[in-house]
């Protein structure tokens, strides 16, 4: 089977066309960025605080948002995980404390409060009467509390964990002494000194602002630094007209991702850069297959004019092209659906990122070497 | 058969087989980052001003003694700028006995003299120096710290090299905000005689003194939860401090309330006897990072064991006893970053990685094989054998498995089959020129490995930019990533030319190859 067959398309006639496309989005996405809502910087960058938590019953995203606002924490951004309005999470309010030494503790503050409000009153007092929570209490804890007459309350104790770190939160000890196939005294003992939670807290993260004040330099810094390392491999494998475009290439991959990133409501972490990063070295490995033959063909067809070597160029490796962006496309789709919350930021720029990659292989790299060509006339055009 | 080929398949038998022996059983083997086990992941900042400034308090003390001793009058002497001693109308006609002292007790400041007034600066490489042993004992004190808590696995970092930041990486850490506390108690441990208090605010106890305070005292405020609160006018020097101790344990007081017994060095021993004998009825406070914890009349002579009594908790004097035992840290520790990812998130995250893996590695293999048929196969075999390597290196590099890392592992699949596409289309290209299928492959193979060279690499400098960038998690991404392009120049360059000339070799006259 075969995509295209012997294809020749005129990929260099829309050359201007697709600069000015490249151009619109770019400028769309500089505009949005500068002047528009800006980068929605997540904590990694801004710092900030952020909870996951589970709730034992479904809880409408609109309770969550007016429990906060009572309490004024109405800022907070709250994302519901999954369609259960089980699992959410929730990023408080960004601070602009003067004091940069204490901002980390004024997270945690209002990373307790936001806690401390979702927890229903019923959890509380069960805490004052002395129960213990059997949604946050550790190994060591529980297993004190089996009846002691209990040999393997040990492994019990291990079970119960093991089955709460399936479940995420434990719904009803019926449940529980059920699936676990618990011994009766052990559940009595849970019921006379633990209480079920209705809230579990799944992940914390607090970051403070020097964090995300060097990420941002270092962020830049290796974008740049990769950006260069790849100018000099690819000025020395081919030359520096090709290392210019590529170069270039990159660069326009890099605005158009980040601008339409900036579009999106998502925000910006770390995993998005890496998935920037990973679109600069897997952009590039497109371009230089269609690169190379380039710089083949150049032999080959000596005397062909330029822009026909390039048009043969692209079509040859056509099939390649769509194919290999075909199967990256494919696993970054899967990740995108099947991946889970934490990573489908990642997966979402990585989605961008490739359709770029490939558009900007095809239409964009051979353009700017054509131009440069053109303009700077090189000695001995293209070849090496 | 061709010798060559049997060697090549010996070697790829080989890879394979101590990959899978590495790592196998993955659940063992692999080793999992704080995102996909649960734990706790903290940066922190070591003041290391904290250290100068300590320092420089000492030549303060030093100074005043030695004037004292020299008879030379002043007016005062104050803290400048971080490590800086401003001594003020000094007595000129003793200007050189002044000189005499500097010389001999204070090498490592420069002095300037313009008149009556001295600046004494600390010399920045003794002041580098202090930086980095306060980092480096801050270090020491939170290993034995989170050693003394059990924890297993607990990894401690600097961050860079001359960095003053530590990372702290705690697995299965269940009760964070109580870690998090003993980590950053600094815990110096003072015994301080006791001139006047406890008073509601500082001017009450300054009265007496016209309310200026004199040089060898100092006021310090009662911990609001152990004593009532208010402020101490206490002696500045303490006979003993925390490095004195040798021992401290949780313990309880004659009322069988929770109290912190301690023993002390016998030297240290020696010189609270005598301390204690110079003050029988005297208070005594015991003060920690600067809160008095309790005030006592010395009552008797104590050589080198007491209790510490102060409305402690059970756990508080558990934990106050942990903090002594492994040391005072030199300088304040600040806290720049903390993660705690529970562990039903962690499984959560792997069920869901390695869900997309497997849908994103059926979706690869079916479309090879449906788009190049037999051949396809040839690239399905290379993808698994990479797979596998992956595994075997990450056990063998002992590296970390994050969630990134899986989405390296994913991105993987579908790059790495790349190099079998740039491949195999050129095998077309040369079957379509109307070379026979042997001669096809052979070229088709050594044209395309300077491609798939050129392309691999680049993906690879950006990933190394990308571990030097990153922290934790998208570290485990660029290193799955890195491994993986890696090994599927192995796999589909050399694993797929064993594949397609053993397929080739015994059908000797092949007319079509299923491409």
């Amino acid at each position: 089977m075969q995509i295209f067959k012997n294809p020749n398309f005129d990929f260099m006639k829309f050359k201007f066309f697709a600069f000015g496309l490249s151009a619109i989005i770019i400028l769309v996405g500089l505009l949005n960025m500068t002047i528009g809502k800006g980068i929605n910087y997540g904590i990694d960058f801004a710092g900030g605080t952020l909870i996951r938590v589970i709730f034992k019953n479904p809880v409408p995203i609109d309770t969550i948002r007016s429990l906060l606002n009572s309490q004024g924490l109405g800022k907070s951004r709250i994302q519901e995980v999954g369609a259960t309005q089980q699992e959410y999470i929730i990023r408080t309010l960004q601070l602009t404390g003067e004091d940069i030494q204490d901002e980390l503790e004024a997270h945690e503050i209002i990373g307790n409060k936001v806690v401390d409000t979702l927890r229903p009153s019923e959890d509380k007092t069960n805490l004052e009467a002395g129960l213990l929570d059997l949604n946050s209490i550790d190994v060591q804890d529980l297993t004190e509390l089996l009846p002691p007459e209990l040999e393997n309350r040990e492994n019990i104790a291990q079970q119960i964990i093991d089955y709460r770190r399936v479940k995420g939160i434990i719904k009803s000890f019926e449940d529980l002494s059920t699936s676990l196939n618990l011994p009766p005294e052990a559940l009595t003992a849970l019921k006379e000194k633990t209480f079920l939670g209705n809230l579990a807290i799944l992940s914390r993260e607090t970051v403070g602002p020097q964090v995300g004040h060097d990420l941002r330099r270092k962020a830049t810094q290796a974008t740049i630094w990769a950006l260069i390392g790849m100018l000099i491999y690819i000025g020395l494998r081919f030359k520096f007209a090709y290392g210019i475009s590529a170069i270039l290439t990159l660069a326009h991959d890099v605005l158009v991702t980040v601008g339409i990133f900036s579009l999106t409501n998502r925000e910006l972490n770390l995993p998005v850069i890496a998935a920037i990063l990973t679109i600069v070295g897997y952009s590039l490995n497109d371009t230089i297959v269609i690169f190379d033959r380039i710089r083949d063909n150049l032999r080959i067809l000596r005397k062909d004019p330029l822009v026909k070597i390039i048009n043969t160029s692209i079509n040859q490796t056509l099939s390649r092209t769509i194919i290999t962006s075909g199967t990256t496309l494919l696993t970054v789709i899967a990740l995108f659906l099947f991946g889970g919350e934490v990573i489908n930021d990642f997966a979402f720029t990585m989605i961008i990122g490739v359709l770029a990659g490939t558009y900007s292989s095809i239409y964009q790299s051979c353009a700017y070497l054509y131009f440069w060509n053109t303009i700077f006339k090189p000695k001995k055009g293209l070849r090496k | 058969m061709k010798k060559n080929l049997r060697w090549k398949i010996i070697l790829v038998v080989v890879v394979i087989g101590l990959c899978l022996y590495l790592s196998y059983p993955p659940g063992e083997k692999i080793h999992l980052g704080l995102d996909l086990k649960g734990g706790m992941h903290l940066v922190l900042q070591v003041l290391t001003d904290d250290a100068i400034n300590i320092e420089t308090d000492q030549a303060i003390l030093r100074l005043q003694e030695q004037l004292k001793k020299e008879e030379i009058n002043f007016e005062n002497i104050t803290k400048g700028r971080l490590g800086e001693i401003i001594l003020t109308s000094f007595d000129q006609e003793k200007e050189g006995q002044l000189r005499k002292i500097i010389d001999e007790y204070f090498r490592d400041w420069d002095s300037s003299f313009s008149g009556n007034k001295v600046t004494l600066k600390i010399k920045p490489g003794v002041a580098t120096y202090l930086r980095e042993q306060s980092v480096r004992q801050a270090l020491e004190t939170l290993r034995n710290r989170i050693d003394e808590l059990g924890l297993t696995e607990p990894t401690i970092q600097r961050q860079g090299i001359a960095g003053d930041r530590i990372i702290v990486e705690l697995p299965g850490v269940d009760n964070p905000e109580r870690v998090k506390e003993i980590i950053k108690t600094t815990a110096l441990l003072e015994w301080r005689l006791v001139i006047a208090g406890p008073a509601p605010d500082k001017e009450t106890l300054l009265q007496k003194y016209g309310g200026e305070l004199p040089p060898d005292l100092e006021i310090l405020p009662g911990d609001p939860k152990r004593t009532q609160g208010g402020y101490y006018l206490v002696q500045r020097v303490s006979p003993v401090v925390g490095k004195d101790l040798r021992n401290a344990r949780r313990s309880i007081d004659e009322w069988n309330n929770p109290a912190v017994a301690f023993t002390l060095s016998p030297d240290a021993g020696k010189r609270f006897y005598k301390f204690t004998s110079d003050h029988i009825g005297e208070p005594l406070a015991v003060v920690l990072d600067g809160k008095v914890q309790q005030v006592a009349t010395i009552e008797d002579r104590i050589r080198d064991s007491g209790i510490i009594r102060g409305r402690f908790t059970q756990e508080e004097a558990e934990d106050i006893a942990l903090v002594l035992r492994a040391g005072p840290l030199p300088a304040t520790i600040k806290y720049l970053e903390e993660r705690t990812i529970g562990p039903s998130l962690g499984a959560d995250s792997i069920r869901k990685g390695l869900r997309a893996t497997i849908i994103a590695l059926l979706l690869v293999m079916g479309f090879m094989i449906f788009y190049y048929r037999v051949s396809g196969i040839n690239a399905v075999v290379a993808l698994i054998l990479n797979i596998i390597i992956l595994m075997g290196a990450l056990s063998y590099f002992k590296a970390t498995l994050t969630l990134p890392g899986i989405a390296g592992i994913i991105l993987t699949i579908g790059m790495a089959v790349d190099a079998n596409v740039l491949i195999f289309e050129r095998i077309r290209e040369e079957l379509a020129t109307g070379k026979n299928v042997l001669s096809a492959v052979s070229s088709g193979f050594s044209r395309a490995f300077r491609t798939i060279l050129d392309a691999n690499i680049t993906t690879i400098i950006a990933a190394i930019f990308l571990f030097q960038f990153g922290t934790g998690a998208v570290k485990g991404f660029a290193v799955t990533l890195i491994i993986g392009i890696t090994a599927s120049m192995f796999t589909a360059v050399f694993v797929s030319r064993i594949i397609f000339d053993v397929y080739l070799g015994k059908k000797k006259k092949i007319k079509k190859l299923s491409i």
